[in-house]
């Protein structure tokens, strides 16, 4: 449901190449991880590793696969690529094509030398069918039995040597979240490559045709006695899962609880991540004093204090909240929920062209659109994927709240309830504003394409385990720092040079008849941001603001809060350490027009002002990331043109509009 | 009959598949052959999708998807 495995961008590389940095040895053997979803395999991937594994991007296709190194506690040392997991070879989600490509042999870059099959105790006839796509490959194959754990509840157990026996390839019982078996598996790894592959192999020889397939497998299971049932009823399947889905899933509570779930989620990404999230600004703000005090004045010192830091502290500050998001996503995704909710989403949001799966991406989008986009991967349909990836910028994404926040504190001064229930209004109008955009543009745009299926698993409910899930959210969380982090600092700190520098000629002159420097440091006023923000000026009047808003909503676009710290800048706000937020709201109340005294911050600019940052695409990071996901700079840039030009479009119209009606 | 007009908790056995080529052969491939026996076990609040048990595996499926199962 959440990108199981994030990548990291690398554009550089050739079409079907991985990271050349990738840590495989080339001496030791490959050995990919296959398997349907939800079997167990990125837990397994953790215990073989240690948790030690890098996510590569898979260029082309933009999924990414999983690679590291067996830990040498465990035997003999292997290369270890773990693969999307696979429903059906037949119409996949790219996650799925990608992992057929390597299974089939089709893949010119990764060419393992044996398959660990990660098949489903509980499931064993889904599984095996399975198992018969891909030991077709002729792959030497070794089977890890997971989720024995949960074979009581469902009255069930499986032998594992009849199981061996009547495949004729080994099977290893493990668990891959506390790593019981995991030394096994490797042992029957090394033997079985040492071996190679089995000419006589009982998987390979299933039927490909799905309905035969499935006759032989159970007349393999039945015959090989390794599945003993011991509740008659097989139709009850596991009682706890039915009964957690009779109350989650209910007619009547089962929104409710839903939208409890939810609400939860929310108020722990916002106020859990507060006081962690102060904590950061403050060490940032500390970090750039000291940095201006210990190296000697100028540009230098000012571009790392200032430029550097500053825009590293705009990535860092957001970590906790993706922290917790990626966390509680874990959390959730683990013990079988999310897919429940999905479930209970795909009625409401099939209806506007999108699909189940969107659900997860639009909520991540609440709190930073870039794993959202890399989320939508799972979404199986082309064209739902694409409507999923092109609504996820109105999803009001936590870097904007700080902008909402001075922008309301400005519009509503002295009354924080007002401002709450202004915040509340705008998170709504966001998501009501997505789905309208989304069902307007699959009715009008993209109405054609094959429909989709849904036929989604529904996982047994589990107890999610601490130490994975931490695991997990530091492997997602730190791939997204690499993903997001990089482009913003870049973007931060090339905005920082370009609005303290300007070209030389058009400096006042100092007195002593200096040579003129070709570029010059400068004050705001007369650098290049300057510049082009009066250059702008033009364009800026209809939404009521001059050319120092305007250089505030060129700095957002290397990320949406970045506007806050700009209005400072460029409206010479002291920063004390107490009052900067009450010292800039003074002097955004008191700012006029250069050449008057029109106030620049009057209600009918504030407004235009949100709904510009409600609708602008103004996050270079983002269009970035949807680049690499469509593969398409054309889906990137229409994006940004689309979003930025309606929301300057309905920002001005607003503004005219409310002026027209008497509104300062 | 089709499945999307099944009973909760009643027991069906699959017939056929009857819709388009591909999607049906995903359904195949999930366990939805000719021959199981199946249930719908619950319905999510909307009445849509319906989550049956096949094969010992929960699967939410949309009505639509439904409608091309055909039981008795």
């Amino acid at each position: 449901m959440v990108p199981s495995q994030t990548a990291t961008q690398d554009p550089e590389s050739e079409p079907g190449a991985l990271q050349p940095s990738t840590p495989l040895v080339p001496t030791l053997p490959t050995v990919c991880l296959v398997g349907m979803p939800n079997a167990g395999k990125t837990a397994l991937m953790n215990a073989l590793t240690g948790g030690s594994f890098r996510t590569a991007n898979y260029p082309g296709v933009t999924v990414s696969l999983s690679r590291g190194k067996s830990k040498r506690s465990l035997g003999p040392e292997v290369n270890l690529i773990d693969l999307p997991g696979v429903h059906s070879g037949v119409a996949p989600s790219p996650e799925e094509e990608l992992a057929c490509t390597v299974i089939e042999g089709r893949n010119p870059s990764v060419c393992p030398d044996a398959l660990i099959l990660v098949i489903d105790a509980t499931q064993l006839e889904r599984h095996l069918k399975f198992a018969g796509y891909a030991a077709r490959s002729g792959k030497p194959i070794v089977v890890a039995l997971t989720m024995t754990d949960l074979l009581p509840r469902s009255g069930t157990s499986v032998n594992a040597t009849r199981l061996e026996a009547a495949l004729s390839v080994p099977v290893v019982p493990v668990d891959g979240r506390t790593g019981w078996g995991v030394d096994e598996l490797i042992k029957a790894l090394a033997s079985t490559i040492e071996r190679g592959s089995d000419p006589d192999n009982v998987l390979a020889a299933l039927p490909d045709e799905p309905v035969a397939a499935y006759d032989a497998v159970r007349e393999l299971l039945v015959r090989s006695g390794a599945v003993k049932q011991h509740n008659p009823l097989i139709l009850a399947s596991d009682s706890v899962t039915a009964r957690i889905d009779s109350v989650v899933l209910h007619r009547y509570w089962g929104f409710p609880i839903f939208f409890t779930v939810l609400v939860g989620l929310f108020a722990s990404i916002f106020w859990a991540a507060k006081p962690f999230m102060d904590g950061i600004e403050a060490l940032f703000a500390g970090a750039g004093h000291v940095t201006l005090r210990i190296l000697p004045d100028g540009a230098i010192s000012r571009f790392i204090a200032e430029g550097v830091i500053g825009g590293v502290g705009a990535v860092a500050v957001f970590f906790p909240q993706i922290v917790i998001l990626f966390f509680l996503m874990t959390l959730l995704e683990d013990s079988g929920y999310l897919a429940r909710g999905a479930a209970l989403m795909d009625r409401p949001l099939s209806v506007l062209g999108l699909h189940g799966r969107s659900f997860v991406p639009m909520l991540s989008g609440f709190a930073c659109a870039i794993p959202a986009v890399l989320a939508a991967r799972t979404i199986p349909n082309k064209r739902e994927r694409l409507l999923t990836i092109w609504i996820l910028p109105l999803m009001s994404c936590s870097a904007r709240l700080p902008v909402y926040a001075l922008l309301l504190a400005a519009l509503l001064p002295g009354s924080p309830w007002k401002s709450g229930l202004a915040l509340a209004a705008i998170y709504i109008s966001s998501l009501l504003i997505g789905a309208l955009t989304a069902g307007l543009i699959s009715r009008l745009i993209l109405r054609k394409g094959p429909p989709s299926v849904l036929a989604m698993e529904l996982p047994t409910y589990r107890t999610p385990l601490l130490r994975p899930t931490l695991k997990m959210t530091w492997i997602r969380g730190s791939s997204y720092l690499k993903r997001a982090g990089t482009p913003i600092i870049v973007i931060s700190a090339g905005l920082w040079l370009l609005s303290n520098f300007g070209l030389g000629s058009r400096q006042p002159r100092s007195p002593d008849n200096a040579p003129v420097p070709v570029v010059a440091a400068t004050d705001l006023e007369h650098s290049f941001a300057g510049e082009l923000g009066q250059g702008m000026e033009p364009v800026l009047r209809p939404m009521g603001v001059d050319w120092r808003v305007g250089v505030g909503l060129i700095s957002a676009f290397a990320a949406r809060e970045v506007f806050v710290s700009s209005m400072a800048i460029v409206f010479h706000v002291a920063d004390t350490d107490e009052g900067a937020q009450a010292g800039l709201l003074q002097s955004m109340r008191l700012a006029t027009f250069p050449n008057g005294n029109q106030l620049i911050f009057t209600p009918s600019s504030i407004l235009g002002l949100i709904v510009f940052f409600f609708f602008s695409l103004q996050c270079l990071a983002t269009v970035a990331v949807v680049r690499t996901e469509t593969n398409s700079w054309k889906v990137a840039g229409l994006q940004l043109l689309f979003y930025t030009g309606i929301g300057y479009l309905l920002s001005s119209a607003l503004v005219q509009g409310l002026r027209a009606f008497g509104v300062a | 009959m089709r499945l999307s007009d099944g009973r909760h908790n009643q027991r069906y056995r699959i017939v056929r598949l009857e819709g388009p080529d591909e999607e049906c052969r995903r359904l195949l491939d999930l366990g939805l052959t000719p021959g199981e026996e199946m249930a719908i076990v619950q319905s999510v609040p909307l009445g849509d999708p319906l989550v049956v048990l096949v094969r010992g595996t929960r699967l939410a499926l949309r009505r639509r998807e439904a409608d091309w199962i055909r039981v008795k």
